[in-house]
């Protein structure tokens, strides 16, 4: 340990680093505006009650409110009933700047809603994955059969183009269809993932041929030997896959910003969060990164606690 | 249906039709969804960069290789040339060695080697989208905490040391994002930031199939220090994860877009001067509905990206490890 204090000396400073951003993006999200533009107030901000301006704003007291308020102000003057309702507003309005900045987060933009479609899409690209590739894995690991080595070639030269790389045509391919802006547009392109039938097909290979001997006795259907034999011994490279897969999905930007344009029903989260910062303006760093915190957040408490499993999920392409 | 097979007369052979049926059977969504998706677009793109079509037109033209000529001899593709590249080069090094130093360090550790894997793995985990945002707030030149902790060291030694503090420290700090001399720097380090942890995880697995006897037989041989051991063992044995580390951040490196259009949504960057291609696709292909020029730019992407991963490919069949 002492004489390992240098290590630690350059690995803490690699810490600091890494860290900054996140540590910025979780304390603006806690402080009021005037702390973020001053630079005060420590992690946590000093949480003192602050006053929404557009909240109160939108209560402006109008001509028919006054009138209105006559009777709970007996006698007083239009002005003096005028700054009583602009204090009832005011006070009304004022709040905890951690939940001024994650209401605004929510109420602002649809955030509920972004996060559902991200649940949506990330889940039908893993499912639709699965479905397609797992079939054509297990004929590729032990089906023998006239062109099985060229479809394999084409697996392996597929393995070269990035579909990131394709986007245009693709963009084009989905506009001709009249399919841009839609949820089929956001999945589609990712339904065959050419890395999870070569991936899986190596898993197979190592399945002993006995067991699927052993089921064709029992006369199951090849279908049949997918989904009930092969498909529960490869759990644990399977989770592995959907790590890889919603990690890729769910923090995937550029994609969705091809295809989607101004719906926002339809936004992931990253989109939304770019049209978020698109017409904020300065007074709203602190609902932004509140937002911000609320995206990143799913992904990194499923790491913390499932680390082993991720960290073999993200790396699956690197063990060959 | 197999055992409806059974009772035909010549059982093997029909068995093996039977499989081959199964076999196709099986392959065909795949192998349809193969074709459509990824290598129809191919084509799509290659013959539509010799065009002048565009989205909403009936019709196009046959342009020959305008497009191509153009990406060569137009100054705003030879920035976008020298934006890629400069990240490319810049990002893919430094994040494997990064990658490497921190495996290295850690896995020499006793203890907390779990933490600082965990830590340093956060940002490959987080949305890249979200975190360049947070980026952007550290470093806005007035209230950005980059620019305050620099401040911190005006009037302290570092101003004589470093001679980029006491310039700035006279004048003021710079504006980072919006100053063409700094914008790349800035992309290639969060670049850097996102991914060192994902090669430094590939590095640690790595070194877990490193045999112990190697070390034991190079001391006996005489490598006494360190350097010696990780010059003769540690790197041949780590051939194949360093081939593959580099082919990775390289294609990785290649796609950048996400930073870039959070900071800079029109027009890539201060001068151009982080115009990479995947903004480059974008921004004329999809905005500006000049179809041709953006499949011309996607399909030497491509090229750039086969090109890499076939030297990969090579360089692993040639059994780079010696380990």
């Amino acid at each position: 340990m002492t004489r390992d204090w240098w290590k630690h000396l350059i690995l803490i400073l690699g810490v600091i680093v890494v860290i900054a951003p996140f540590y910025m993006m979780v304390s603006y999200s806690f402080k009021s505006p005037g702390e973020i533009d001053r630079g005060e107030g420590g992690f946590f901000g000093r949480q003192e009650m602050m006053v929404d301006e557009r909240c109160v704003k939108l209560r402006d007291p109008s001509r028919d409110d006054i009138a209105a308020a006559m009777d709970r102000f007996p006698g007083q003057t239009d002005a003096a009933i005028r700054t009583a309702l602009v204090a009832e507003a005011e006070a009304d309005c004022s709040m905890r700047p951690v939940v001024f900045n994650y209401s605004k987060a929510f109420t602002e933009a649809p955030l509920l809603r972004y996060l559902l479609n991200g649940v949506i899409v990330t889940a039908s690209i893993f499912l639709i994955q699965v479905v397609v590739a797992l079939p054509a894995a297990y004929a590729l690991a032990k089906l023998k059969f006239w062109g099985r080595e060229t479809v394999f070639g084409l697996v392996l030269f597929c393995l070269l183009i990035p579909v990131h790389a394709i986007a245009l045509p693709l963009y084009i391919m989905l506009t001709k269809l009249g399919l841009t802006n839609s949820y089929a547009a956001l999945v589609v392109p990712w339904t065959i993932s050419v890395f999870g039938i070569f991936l899986m097909r190596q898993f197979f290979m190592t399945v002993p041929d006995d067991l699927i001997d052993a089921a064709r006795m029992d006369g199951m259907s090849e279908l049949a030997i997918v989904w009930r034999v092969m498909l529960p011994t490869a759990v644990p490279a399977l989770m592995a896959f959907a790590i890889f897969s919603v990690v890729a999905h769910w923090n995937d930007y550029f994609w969705p910003r091809i295809v989607i344009s101004g719906n926002r029903d339809l936004f992931t989260p990253p989109l939304g969060l770019r049209e978020f910062k698109g017409d904020a303006d300065g007074s709203f760093f602190g609902p932004m990164m509140a937002t911000a915190t609320v995206i990143v957040t799913p992904l990194i408490v499923a790491f913390l606690i499932a680390q082993k499993r991720f960290i073999e999920g993200i790396t699956l392409s690197g063990m060959k | 249906m197999a055992l409806a097979e059974t009772t035909l007369p010549k059982p093997t052979a029909s068995a093996a039709s039977q499989e081959r049926r199964a076999a196709w059977f099986l392959t065909a969504p795949a192998l349809a969804l193969m074709v459509l998706i990824l290598l129809v677009p191919v084509v799509i793109a290659g013959v539509l960069s010799f065009t002048n079509y565009s989205l909403g037109n009936s019709g196009f033209d046959w342009v020959g290789i305008k497009n191509y000529d153009r990406l060569f001899t137009r100054s705003t593709y030879e920035k976008m040339f020298i934006a890629t590249f400069t990240y490319v080069v810049t990002v893919v090094p430094i994040s494997v060695g990064l990658g490497l130093g921190a495996a290295l360090l850690i896995n020499s550790l006793g203890r907390f080697r779990e933490i600082y894997k965990t830590i340093y793995f956060l940002p490959v985990m987080a949305t890249l989208l979200a975190m360049a945002i947070a980026w952007e707030f550290m470093l806005h030149p007035t209230i950005g905490m980059v620019n305050r902790t620099l401040e911190m060291g005006c009037g302290t030694f570092v101003e004589s040391l470093w001679p980029f503090m006491a310039e700035s420290c006279a004048g003021r700090f710079p504006v980072w994002l919006g100053d063409k001399r700094y914008a790349i720097w800035v992309i290639s380090f969060i670049g850097i930031w996102q991914g060192f942890g994902f090669n430094m995880v590939l590095y640690l697995a790595g070194l877990t199939s490193v045999h112990r006897e190697l070390y034991h037989a190079a001391e006996m041989d005489g490598a006494k220090s360190a350097w010696e051991r990780f010059r003769l063992v540690t790197w041949p044995a780590l051939g194949p994860t360093t081939v593959f580390v580099v082919t990775i951040s390289c294609i990785r490196a290649f796609q950048v877009f996400d930073t870039i259009e959070a900071f800079w949504p029109q027009g890539g960057g201060p001068n151009k001067s982080t115009y990479v291609m995947m903004f480059a696709i974008f921004e004329k292909g999809v905005q500006q509905n000049l179809i041709g020029i953006g499949s011309a730019i996607t399909m030497l992407f491509l090229v750039f990206v086969m090109f890499l991963t076939l030297i990969q490919r090579w360089l692993v069949e040639r059994k780079v490890h010696y380990g």
